[in-house]
């Protein structure tokens, strides 16, 4: 099932939650909405499961306008951030209660539910709790048990509203595999929220970055990390240094040093993005490096965060392996030169 | 639970102990003064001249009468209060609206306004020089110093207790669960049904024991819309008055001690409702795994 988002807007008071927003989703496709918080992504999520109404624009699934189809027809499975699962029922009641509440005429018989509700339990793997209540189990085991309440309506889309964002990480990091393989398996379409780009990166087939209630990029994970199609992807995904630069014959130069090439021969005003792991460090000056000093070390499991004092530039973050940062033995108030390997140009205005 | 932080308080956050002893003696005196003691009144006066006469000042027609009463005005307010309470609940909780902290306040004002009032209002109103009142009369509809007026006094007074229990509760469930039940394929009234009304029947159940405990009590309002005519628009509380001023004492004491029976059963009641509240929360703390 395909979903079709055209010109979709919405605004709640005088803040423009989404601003003519396009978007196709392709049939059995897992899709990433990643954003900052207010991004506009969860009102997204929510306009296509039809539990907010959009001042303007369409929702297609299928090619079929569902713009006004009531939410509880639009047969979409819908996972929230906070279970939202029926406290004072148990696990298989949870289940079970999308067949239960269906009109007489399609509603399956008990043996039949009682059937499809086990097969999904072990689906999700928690076959053995169906008698427990939702209070009893721990949030990942709650998030699961969510993710087969949802999927027992058969749902022509699967959408879920920061999934992972109540546990911890991990947790976190098994139940986005774990996921990723159920999706594998079931391939019905989905679309996941999330403010976590490594999230994003590691589950999705294709990421959407949403700012301010507009679509910056939308490419496979690789695409948007490679190449940010603005200064904002770039900073959202993932650490950043910025330098002040000026463009000159082809070259950006920072502080004199010609760091990268570009397409415009010249300009007054740009800015230069690298991020911390793209900055070798040597002792001696190569051809495009910058002068600093190491002001702070910090060793953060297998790498290791240098910050550089560059004149009149804000610190610089360097990130180094375990033994990259042992072969160099650098030391705090020795003076280095940055060397970026990777640097990408936007220029001002 | 308070006994068991008291015996585990170290000796640094405790006061000594003559200072405990006085102050704890001087509560339990203010209290044994100012509520067992009258409440052990009631029933002696009502009993110093044997079962005998205390029964046959319950059974005689005109205490039957005003019983009747008391209880009918009920049964129609709490039920209406159930139905008001929850409607206004959930609109309140669920949904966000223009004017709802106006509708959060009107609830109150119940509490805020003396019942004594409210009963003027509703004279003012329905009454024979009130605004309605020729209407009414010109259609033969007694309002004031009539059953309705009763209902009606009491529905005021007792409004908000349902509905200030609930809003609270479902404001911090929050709309979730019925919004994961939309999704699902629930109507409306599925929603309310199978996942809103189960969530909040302990809450529910404490607001309408409050409620029925305020309309079988009620004096102040009843008492300017009754209009006092014994064996008719006489309330209990009212008859009890009623009684005193006529210097008869074991007629009012033993009227009295069926609405002393009443505070007591709803004491009971509430408390059993409070303990299995407080159970259901200590299971869901102890069980989860988290």
């Amino acid at each position: 099932m395909s979903i079709e988002i055209k010109n979709i807007s919405k605004q709640f008071g005088e803040f423009k939650a989404l601003d003519n927003i396009n978007l196709e989703v392709a049939s059995g496709e897992l899709l990433a909405l990643l954003g900052p918080s207010g991004c506009g992504k969860t009102s997204l999520l929510r306009v296509i499961a039809g539990l907010e109404t959009p001042d303007d624009g369409q929702i297609l699934f299928h090619g079929e306008d569902a713009t006004d189809t009531h939410v509880r027809e639009r047969q979409v499975g819908f996972v929230f951030q906070h279970y939202a699962l029926f406290r004072h029922m148990t696990v298989f009641e949870n289940v079970a209660f999308g067949l239960r509440v269906r009109p007489k005429k399609t509603r399956p018989s008990e043996a039949e539910i009682k059937k499809r509700v086990h097969r999904l339990l072990e689906l999700v793997q928690l076959d053995w709790l169906a008698d427990r209540f939702p209070a009893q189990l721990s949030g990942g085991q709650r998030q699961r048990i969510a993710l087969a309440r949802a999927l027992a309506v058969e749902p022509r889309v699967l959408l879920l509203d920061e999934p992972f964002g109540a546990l911890d990480t991990k947790v976190r990091k098994e139940l986005r595999r774990w996921l990723r393989r159920l999706h594998d398996e079931i391939h019905v379409t989905s679309v996941f929220v999330t403010h976590d780009q490594e999230e994003a990166l590691e589950v999705a087939d294709r990421v959407v970055v949403m700012n301010k209630g507009k679509i910056e990029q939308v490419g496979t994970p690789a695409e948007v990390y490679d190449t940010p199609a603005s200064p904002f992807v770039y900073q959202f995904l993932g650490d950043i240094n910025l330098f002040h630069s000026r463009v000159h014959d082809g070259w950006a130069e920072v502080a004199g040093a010609r760091i990268t090439q570009t397409d415009e021969p010249n300009a007054a005003n740009a800015t230069l993005y690298v991020r911390p792991h793209e900055i070798d460090l040597s002792r001696v000056a190569a051809g495009s490096s910058i002068a600093g000093v190491v002001s702070h070390i910090r060793l953060l499991g297998s790498t290791v965060r240098l910050e550089v004092e560059v004149a009149e530039h804000d610190a610089v973050e360097v990130e180094l392996t375990r033994e990259r940062y042992a072969e160099g033995d650098w030391k705090v108030g020795e003076a280095v030169w940055l060397n970026p390997r990777e640097a990408k140009v936007y220029l001002a205005g | 639970m308070a006994t068991i932080a008291l015996t585990q308080r170290s000796i640094v956050t405790t006061e000594v102990p003559w200072v405990r002893y006085t102050l704890t003696t001087l509560a339990l005196l203010l209290i044994g003064l100012f509520l067992v003691l009258p409440l052990f009144t009631v029933f002696y006066e009502a009993l110093k001249k044997g079962w005998g006469l205390y029964l046959t000042a319950l059974v005689e027609p005109d205490a039957l009468s005003a019983i009747k009463l008391t209880l009918t005005a009920a049964a129609i307010a709490v039920p209406l209060n159930l139905v008001f309470g929850v409607a206004a609940a959930w609109a309140i909780a669920k949904f966000d609206f223009r004017g709802k902290s106006v509708l959060i306040t009107l609830i109150d004002l119940p509490f805020a306004v003396s019942p004594v009032v409210a009963g003027l209002i509703y004279v003012l109103m329905f009454g024979a020089q009130g605004w309605w009142g020729p209407w009414l009369m010109d259609h033969d509809i007694k309002v004031i110093f009539a059953i309705p007026g009763i209902v009606l006094a009491t529905v005021f007074v007792t409004f908000p207790f349902v509905a200030r229990e609930l809003i609270p509760l479902m404001e911090a469930q929050g709309s979730e669960e019925e919004q994961a039940a939309m999704t699902l394929g629930a109507s409306g009234w599925q929603t309310f049904w199978r996942v809103t009304l189960p969530n909040i029947k302990w809450g529910l159940l404490y607001g309408v024991i409050l409620a029925n405990a305020r309309a079988m009590g009620e004096f102040g309002a009843v008492s300017v819309v009754s209009g006092h005519i014994r064996g008719e628009t006489n309330t209990l509380p009212l008859h009890v008055e009623i009684l005193y001023n006529e210097y008869n004492f074991v007629g009012a004491f033993a009227c009295a001690s069926l609405l002393a029976l009443l505070a007591l059963v709803t004491l009971a009641a509430k408390s059993l409702v409070e303990w299995r509240t407080e159970q259901l929360a200590a299971a869901a703390r102890r069980d989860a795994v988290e």
